[in-house]
């Protein structure tokens, strides 16, 4: 009975001792786990930690490919082809809670340029100032519409001629309350961005591609006035019937004068101008945006855009050894004038219509009947006759009708048909430019005039010359 | 002669797009999409629409307000259910592709919660020492006099409209980086209960398994949680309009929809759910 109570005594010894090394080896194993997965843990907040890096910045971008088939006589005999309008990538990255550094480059098939490069400080107090720096949109409402939004394809030509590359570098300050639907941008730039400027032998000193050629300081300025640009909006609600936005902006800036004489907007004075003069460049326009939610949403927007533009002119250089005199240039201030009218109307969730009425004088002193041939010009008889510059059909108005089809497939696909209708003032023809001479590549016929004078080669702005436009254009974005 | 057909032919297309596309086709299907705050408000009320109205279909899915607006945005959904307002830059995109303003309809109230474990001793906060807990300033429950342990932070996806109502109106900053986000209210509810240290916020329908923590506007007013009574009297600190936004003035099946919703009959529905009527 001992023997048999020792026994069973040894085997639940045994089995308590089995069950304690088991615990053992379970907890063991359960720290093991633990530890893995304490590890696994760590790992993943540092991989969280790294993809939060991430998720600050973001990269978008578009693709526009476009076909044209151009109806302009300038451009014959190549009448259609195919183009890749832009290839853009936009990385933005949003450092902290108010601070935001904005890189675009634009890849075309010759070469990558940089469109935006700028940082963003917002103000984390009031949060209602921002700070810009660096190389971005000009304020105003056409240049900061981007163009995968834009309605019509291209920007107004008013907006093309005074705000070429529409970017500019410099600095900007905004100021957006909270309390009020009101947005102020108050912003200073080098002035002379995507300018081109001609030194005397007909190179240029400044490329329009903001880069002195012949030097190798790039992206700095042409002289040491920097421009100043405002703008104001506004927006008001209309109950029910959608919203109006509204507001100004105003430029003044100006050039470095080269030249030693400044010629008036009517060809007709010219003033004298030591090089390092100021030569004024100010004008001033007003916007609205009308949104109204009738008959499936509409909208009409318009800008009328009016001031004094200038170009940059070269002194003479008189003959020197064998080298002979070169003629002089004088500096022009142009007043013009220009305005858009869109019309844009939804066809559904998936259709929109556009229409746009677009027009630019970039001289509102000189009429179409002023510009006749190059002998009977009237008007500019200044005595230094090295200063000539005659008034050309970049004077004559134009007027663009744009109607535009958008399809959207989805919030990434966008396919565009367009036809744009260009229709320029019609020239002086008085005495010279009476006949047809033009033929489709735009040079001569070698026919003569009623007082026996061979015709000139060149399209006749004294009719209505074919600029038509018809573009279908394919828009990725993402 | 030339400018004459221009002009016509401007005028045709004038014409065009005035009277033969003037108007989108009446749908009976009505596809609603946005805040996880207001997806099972939206689908109850979907449910009983539908089963009055039997030729209206109406489909309805979560992804957060941000991802509802985007939709309003580029024509993916009708109507977009959002726990905020929208944005300027959101009104700038719709406007730019519609058009239109949006119209926005407050459709029920919200108090924002905040989740505790049950375990937790902590049973209220105010909002300054909300705010210190979600930017990480304060670490540790006993610095709210809690027990020594480390506080564990759960919220939404920045695609929320909870994560930004809570943002710009307890935290007033950023996110603590250790906040936890996850996807959709009862997922923070989920993890909260089973967290002995962890908090979280979310709408007052979804609190079930958890303790409600006492909101104080400051160390000097008392603590209240979210009830019919302390959001209509504003005694309840953290509460908000969660609204429909449509591109367009409502017409046909969904002007009826939305009538219904903002009815007696809708907004009592809102009560059973769990949110707080609009009036």
């Amino acid at each position: 009975m001992k023997r048999i109570s020792l026994i069973a005594l040894m085997f639940v010894s045994a089995l308590f001792f089995k069950a304690n090394a088991q615990e053992a080896t379970v907890n063991e194993k359960l720290s093991e786990v633990n530890d893995k997965v304490t590890g696994i843990t760590e790992r993943l907040a540092t991989d969280e930690a790294d993809l939060q890096k991430l998720t600050k910045i973001k990269i978008s971008g578009y693709i526009q490919a476009q076909y044209n088939k151009t109806y302009s006589l300038a451009s014959a005999p190549m009448n259609n082809y195919f183009s890749l309008r832009r290839a853009r990538v936009k990385f933005t990255y949003e450092a902290t809670d108010g601070v935001k550094f904005v890189l675009q480059p634009d890849f075309s098939p010759q070469a990558i340029t940089l469109k935006d490069a700028y940082t963003v400080l917002n103000d984390r107090w009031t949060k209602s100032f921002s700070l810009w720096m660096g190389k971005f949109n000009r304020p105003n409402y056409e240049v900061e519409y981007s163009s995968s939004q834009r309605e019509v394809l291209e920007r107004s030509s008013v907006i093309r001629a005074i705000y070429p590359g529409e970017r500019a570098i410099g600095a900007k300050l905004e100021f957006n309350p909270q309390s009020l639907p009101l947005h102020v941008q108050l912003a200073i730039y080098n002035g002379a961005d995507a300018l081109q400027i001609k030194k005397v032998d007909g190179s240029f000193l400044y490329d329009g591609k903001n880069t002195f050629v012949s030097a190798a300081d790039e992206n700095k300025d042409f002289d040491n006035g920097k421009d100043i640009m405002l703008r104001a909006t506004y927006n008001v609600r209309l109950g029910n019937f959608g919203g109006l936005d509204f507001g100004a902006h105003t430029y003044f800036g100006s050039l470095k004068s080269m030249s030693t004489s400044t010629l008036s907007s009517d060809y007709k004075t010219a003033t004298a101008a030591n090089v390092g003069d100021a030569i004024k460049r100010n004008w001033v326009g007003g916007e609205f945006q009308l949104f109204a939610d009738i008959l499936g949403g509409l909208s009409v927007k318009g800008e009328y855009i009016a001031g004094k533009n200038a170009t940059i002119g070269f002194k003479p250089v008189a003959a020197a050894g064998t080298a002979a005199a070169i003629a002089g240039l004088p500096n022009f201030q142009n007043n013009f004038a220009g305005y858009y009218l869109y019309f844009i109307k939804n066809l559904g969730k998936k259709n929109q219509f556009a229409l746009r009425y677009d027009y630019y004088d970039p001289n509102t002193d000189v009429k179409g009947k002023d510009l006749t041939a190059a002998a009977s010009i009237a008007g500019y008889a200044n005595a230094d006759k090295t200063y000539a510059k005659k008034i050309t059909t970049s004077d004559l108005a134009t007027t663009t009708i744009g109607l535009a089809l958008h399809h959207y497939f989805d919030d990434n696909l966008r396919i565009t048909l367009e036809y744009d209708i260009v229709q320029n003032e019609k020239a002086g023809a008085a005495n010279v430019l009476t006949g047809n001479y033009t033929k489709l590549d735009g040079t001569s016929t070698g026919g003569k005039d009623s007082a026996g004078n061979a015709l000139p080669a060149g399209l006749d702005y004294s009719k209505l010359i074919n600029n038509n436009l018809l573009t279908l254009r394919i828009q990725a974005k993402f | 002669m030339k400018s004459l057909n221009s002009i016509k032919f401007a005028v045709i297309a004038i014409l065009l797009g005035l009277i033969g596309f003037a108007f989108a086709p009446a749908a009976d299907k009505i596809v609603v999409k946005g805040s996880d705050t207001m997806v099972i408000l939206a689908q109850k009320w979907a449910e009983v629409y539908m089963k009055s109205n039997s030729s209206v279909a109406i489909q309805v899915t979560g992804g957060g307000s941000g991802t509802g607006v985007s939709a309003l945005i580029n024509g993916a959904t009708d109507i977009c259910n959002s726990s905020r307002k929208m944005k300027n830059t959101e009104k700038e995109k719709l406007k730019a592709r519609y058009n239109t303003l949006g119209v926005e309809i407050a459709c029920a109230k919200d108090g924002i919660t905040v989740y505790l474990n049950p375990s937790n001793k902590v049973r209220e906060l105010t909002i300054k020492q909300l705010s210190e807990i979600y930017k990480g300033n304060i670490k540790n429950w006993k610095e709210v006099g809690g027990p020594d342990a480390d506080i564990k932070l759960y919220g939404r996806e920045n695609s929320s409209g909870t994560y930004v109502f809570f943002q710009e109106n307890v935290v007033k900053g950023d996110y603590a980086p250790s906040c936890q986000t996850l996807p959709g209210t009862a997922a923070v509810v989920n993890a909260v209960a089973k967290d002995p240290n962890g908090i979280g916020y979310g709408g007052a329908a979804y609190a079930t398994g958890i303790e409600i923590c006492k909101v104080k506007k400051d160390d000097k007013s008392a603590g209240s949680i979210p009830t019919a009574e302390t959001i209509k009297t504003g005694e309840y600190p953290i509460t908000r309009y969660l609204y429909m936004y449509l591109r367009n003035k409502p017409t046909g099946a969904m002007k009826s929809y939305i009538d219904w919703i903002l009815s007696p009959e809708g907004q009592k529905l809102v009560v059973e759910m769990g949110y707080f009527p609009v009036k």
